[in-house]
């Protein structure tokens, strides 16, 4: 079984139609990226599928090893292996990096019938999964996002997403606002959580950050719709040819 | 036109005709007097009390006062001190006896304290205190409603430090009046630490004034938590004046029902060189009110002021009404004066950021609204304290925090 479907997938934000018609086949194991103009769909995308409020779906359907995703709220959702980072993580004053994570982890934990974590076994957790990233592990103790540079909040999105291991990890445009040099770390931790049994949707703007996070697929969204898909290849030819032919056929 | 025309009188002439004694001469606030604007006493003024007994019966101490570890324990039960359920054993530097209550006029409330406490409880500390002081006030009506009117006096020496707790309970069931006086003298160089929190039964009035003085390089730290109660008002009133003194001052109210809840502040810097600083936040739910009012006033000469206020509120339902009244009087020129105020409600964006890593809408806005207050209470330097006091929110959180707009 494949892991998400996305089958003709029809989405409006009041009462403007924005995706039309989507269908992505994510296998298990599998990395693909969603690249396209700005103001295609490709947020819209990642927002309906783990069910930000204010989308309608009017037609189509999203399933999770063949569970209707679309049925649950995001909470439900996330617990069941979505696990969407954000291209701009909100910073939340007073609740600590530490306390948020051990909440979600326990979330989930609770819900796979298994117990919460312990706080020593919690400590241990993290002091490991922080220093594959390279993040210094005093960093949980700051509030959530607070005051942390654009770097270090794609760090800290990765962060959760090592702790969670999600089934399927969608990440929004997460290259937006790197630096080269974080780009690599944040590359470097989404690599590391490749594996058969989990899969990836990577959207992006550019290019660039397919060099280091490498798809097996590559679709292009144009005007709400999948106007063409391929291998790791395609994504070079954009990056020399650009958008345009595709606006065009799209329209 | 004639000030006391504002004023209630009933309740005072009243009053006094219960406890037998001449007539009180003082009133209380009127709902036109500026000051009073946002904590109407219409309510207040109704109740029949009378002078709650200063020999009541305890059992115990109630559960919801803080645990604080290696504290001395003094205890007020309706204003008088009560030995019996105190354990006094101080230390070194710290001294307490009863005395007299001042006979100095303040406000009409202060007025009314002087006229009917018992005793004042006065503290006295000479060194660097090692023991904390809990002062427990428990409001405990009979079989009518009652008025209490604790009294405290904290004298700290030059060079002297000493931390304080003072909690505010009561015993359910019949409603009751507190309306405690705390005055707290910071000698120069002295430093005070000062933890208050109110949490009073559903049917009490709790009417709190504190007047501080912080003398030259003096500091003043104090946090105020406002949990329960009909209508309780904490009014902090400090007067800075001898340079180098710095004050910090924080409060947290968390209101559910139709509880009211008024924290007014008056920050007097009198000399230059001194600084003070204010954060205040508050979670509101169901119908309950909450207010803020904080005024700054620097006087002319004190140039090289630097004040700051803030407060920020959140709403958890529809029903509640916030009043913010920041007011800067300021005759200096050369200073820094900032105040900030802002209410909203807990942030969509944040709810889905928690929810898409698998967190639960109600833990959601629990871990949300403790985060918000707990900002406030980061600045509480005493540790013990700073845990007790999140324990105590995080209690209310899991009473009335999850209740949807």
């Amino acid at each position: 079984m494949s892991l998400l479907e996305v089958k003709n997938l029809h989405a409006s934000v009041a009462g403007k139609e924005i995706l039309k018609g989507i269908t992505l086949t994510l296998e298990p194991g599998s990395v693909h990226a969603i690249m396209g103009p700005n103001g295609t769909g490709k947020s819209t995308l990642s927002n309906v599928i783990a069910g930000r409020e204010g989308y309608e779906v009017t037609k189509g359907e999203v399933l999770l090893d063949g569970k209707d995703v679309l049925a649950m709220e995001a909470d439900e959702r996330a617990r069941a292996g979505i696990f969407l980072a954000f291209q701009y993580p909100v910073e939340i004053p007073g609740v600590t990096t530490s306390a948020f994570l051990k909440t979600a982890l326990n979330a989930k934990r609770r819900a796979a019938g298994q117990p919460e974590i312990d706080a020593m076994e919690f400590l241990k957790l993290v002091k490991a999964k922080t220093a594959v990233l390279g993040m210094p592990y005093d960093m949980i103790k700051r509030a959530l996002n607070v005051g942390f540079s654009g770097g270090e909040k794609k760090r800290a999105e990765v962060l959760q997403m090592t702790m969670l291991e999600p089934r399927v990890a969608i990440l929004d445009e997460t290259d937006s606002g790197l630096d080269i040099d974080a780009l690599k770390v944040v590359s470097e931790g989404v690599n590391s959580l490749r594996s058969p049994d989990r899969a990836f949707l990577v959207i992006t703007h550019y290019q660039r950050l397919l060099d280091y996070i490498v798809p097996d697929y590559v679709h292009v969204l144009a005007n709400g719709r999948v106007v063409a898909s391929g291998g790791k290849e395609l994504a070079l030819q954009l990056e020399a040819e650009g958008y345009a032919k595709y606006l065009n056929t799209a329209a | 036109m004639n000030a006391l025309a504002i004023l209630d009188h009933s309740f005072g002439e009243t009053y006094a005709k219960r406890l037998g004694v001449a007539p009180w001469s003082g009133a209380l606030p009127g709902p036109k007097v500026e000051e009073w604007r946002f904590t109407p006493l219409r309510a207040l003024a109704k109740v029949p009390f009378v002078p709650a007994p200063v020999d009541a019966a305890i059992g115990s101490i109630p559960g919801n006062v803080p645990t604080i570890p290696g504290a001395a324990r003094l205890v007020l039960v309706n204003g008088a001190y009560r030995k019996d359920l105190s354990d006094a054993n101080l230390g070194k530097g710290v001294e307490i006896s009863q005395g007299k209550v001042p006979a100095k006029e303040g406000s009409s409330l202060v007025a009314l304290n002087a006229a009917y406490a018992p005793a004042s409880l006065a503290v006295h500390v000479s060194g660097a205190a090692k023991k904390i002081i809990h002062i427990i006030s428990i409001g405990a009506a009979a079989s009518t409603p009652a008025a209490l009117h604790p009294r405290i006096t904290v004298t700290a020496e030059n060079g002297s430090a000493i931390t304080l707790v003072e909690s505010h309970v009561g015993l359910p069931g019949q409603a009751y009046f507190s309306n405690p006086v705390t005055s707290i003298t910071v000698g120069e160089g002295a430093s005070v630490r000062r933890y208050v929190s109110v949490d009073e039964t559903n049917e009490a009035f709790h009417l709190a004034t504190t007047l501080v003085k912080v003398s030259g390089g003096g500091h003043f730290e104090a946090f105020h938590l406002g949990l329960g109660g009909a209508l309780t008002r904490q009014e902090i009133r400090i007067a800075l004046t001898g340079e180098n003194a710095e004050v910090r001052l924080n409060g947290a109210y968390a209101l559910s029902g139709h509880s009211h809840h008024d924290f007014t502040t008056v920050m007097d810097h009198q000399v230059p060189h001194c600084s003070s600083s204010q954060v205040f936040k508050g979670v509101a739910g169901g119908e309950s009110r909450g207010v803020y009012q904080g005024r700054i006033h620097v006087a002319r000469d004190a140039q090289k002021t630097d004040a700051r206020q803030l407060h920020k509120a959140l709403f958890l339902s529809r029903g509640p009404q916030i009043d913010c009244k920041p007011e800067l009087e300021i005759y200096a020129d050369d200073v820094q004066c900032a105040h900030g105020a802002t209410t909203g409600e807990i942030d969509p964006n944040h709810m889905f950021y928690l929810a898409a890593r698998g967190i639960d809408p109600d833990t959601a806005r629990r871990l949300l609204i403790e985060g918000f207050l707990a900002e406030s209470m980061d600045d509480i330097s005493e540790l013990a304290v700073r845990e007790q006091f999140g324990a105590a929110l995080t209690a209310w959180l899991a009473r009335y925090g999850t209740a949807q707009p």
